[in-house]
């Protein structure tokens, strides 16, 4: 790995942590705690990415040891993400914004078993009253986790994906041509 | 405690939450837990034991809102000594000496950075970010209204931040580049923790504890 590859990483996971100043600010209902991982992999691929993950998740569980567990939602975040960047689904917000919106199906598919069967669904508050609701409304005990975890994730990684696809268009194209997948990414060099 | 090997304190912190969740819960579960909170007590009741406390309490009210006393007492307990082990960790060891262990073990220094570099990284960031907010709210940027004015507001606050921090990348590379961060490298670390052979024994029975539990319980 490049010593900028792995300067990237550092930073990429302080952007997953650091987005939630802004978050607070609008008061909207997101974590975007996926960001630099996404990022991390439409720049840099795979290995950065999951790089990324893996390190948020551990510096995280520093603060609230809860999300430890939930890595393998980062992996997988890090995986589809290369894949999306891969196929140039970055391009623009009409291809990002539903790429994100599978990203959000299949990490709460991800999520749920890590929730149900380890913190019996109560990670953190907006997810466990979220469970609750689904639970109120006659899911099975899984089913109402599940609904919890994809109220949270649906939309925050379809705002996730926007936000990546922003950034990756607002670099300047010379400092997107140091990060070997960033043009890709943007549908500006040939896809296949 | 702050005088162990920083391997033997992941050790313990590992070991009492896999402890948790191997053995049956709540009462097998129980042992870990009081084991993690006396750890936790020991380090310090206010600056230690009542943050972890703090963190578990939502998750007890969550859990009995979602299972009932039954449910709450099964996953709380198990939670509480991960929860208490984790916030135990954090407080008794500082990161630049389980940086030090690292290299002396062996790992790679770009291994070491990626811890380093990431835990000093994160409260800078964090810090930029309450700053934008402050300078766009003054040049009188409004992050209330509808959903759409509020993803707007999202984007004026999240775009700065993020592509500052991508700019800083190259001034990062540069930087380890000059001191000589590649591969094949073999830092010699300045003051490497002290070891034992008794931690390394107390390191290999807390391994085989787990998986001696792990056994009992697959049986």
């Amino acid at each position: 790995m490049s010593i900028r590859l792995l300067a990237l990483i550092p930073v990429a996971v302080a952007i997953n942590l650091a987005l939630s100043a802004a978050v607070d600010a609008t008061g909207l209902p997101l974590f975007l705690d996926t960001v630099g991982t996404i990022l991390a992999s439409a720049l840099a691929g795979p290995v950065v990415g999951i790089g990324t993950g893996a390190l948020t998740s551990l510096t995280n569980s520093l603060r609230n040891p809860t999300f430890l567990p939930f890595v393998a939602v980062q992996v997988i975040v890090a995986l589809y993400a290369w894949g999306a960047a891969r196929a140039g689904l970055f391009r623009n917000l009409r291809a990002a914004v539903p790429t994100g919106l599978g990203l959000g199906v299949i990490a709460s598919a991800t999520s749920t078993p890590i929730s149900y069967h380890m913190f019996g669904c109560s990670t953190t508050g907006g997810i466990a009253l979220a469970t609750a609701l689904g639970k109120s409304l006659g899911f099975s005990p899984l089913g109402a986790c599940f609904f919890g975890s994809f109220v949270s994730d649906f939309g925050d990684k379809a705002v996730s994906f926007a936000l990546v696809a922003t950034v990756l268009h607002a670099l300047p194209r010379r400092t997107a041509a140091r990060f070997p997948l960033a043009l890709r990414a943007i549908g500006l060099r040939g896809i296949g | 405690m702050r005088r162990l090997h920083p391997f033997t304190l992941l050790a313990l912190a590992a070991a009492l939450p896999l402890l948790a969740w191997i053995l049956p819960a709540p009462r097998g579960a129980l042992a870990p837990a009081l084991a993690a909170a006396t750890l936790a007590a020991a380090a310090g009741p206010r600056r230690v034991l009542l943050p972890a406390l703090l963190t578990a309490a939502p998750l007890w009210f969550f859990l009995f809102i979602l299972h009932g006393v039954g449910g709450m007492l099964v996953f709380g307990v198990r939670l509480t000594a991960m929860i208490a082990s984790f916030v135990w960790l954090v407080a008794v060891l500082p990161p630049a000496r389980l940086v030090e262990a690292m290299v002396a073990a062996g790992w790679g220094a770009p291994s070491a950075y990626l811890f380093a570099a990431t835990l000093s990284a994160v409260p800078l960031l964090q810090q930029r970010a309450r700053r934008i907010v402050e300078a766009q709210r003054c040049r009188g940027l409004s992050p209330r209204g509808s959903p759409l004015a509020r993803l707007r507001a999202l984007r004026a606050l999240a775009l700065p931040l993020v592509l500052s921090a991508l700019h800083e990348v190259d001034e990062r590379a540069l930087a380890l580049e000059t001191r000589g961060l590649g591969a094949g490298h073999r830092r010699t670390p300045l003051a490497p923790p002290p070891d034992s052979a008794l931690q390394q024994a107390a390191r290999l029975a807390l391994l085989l504890a787990c998986g001696l539990a792990l056994a009992w319980r697959l049986r």
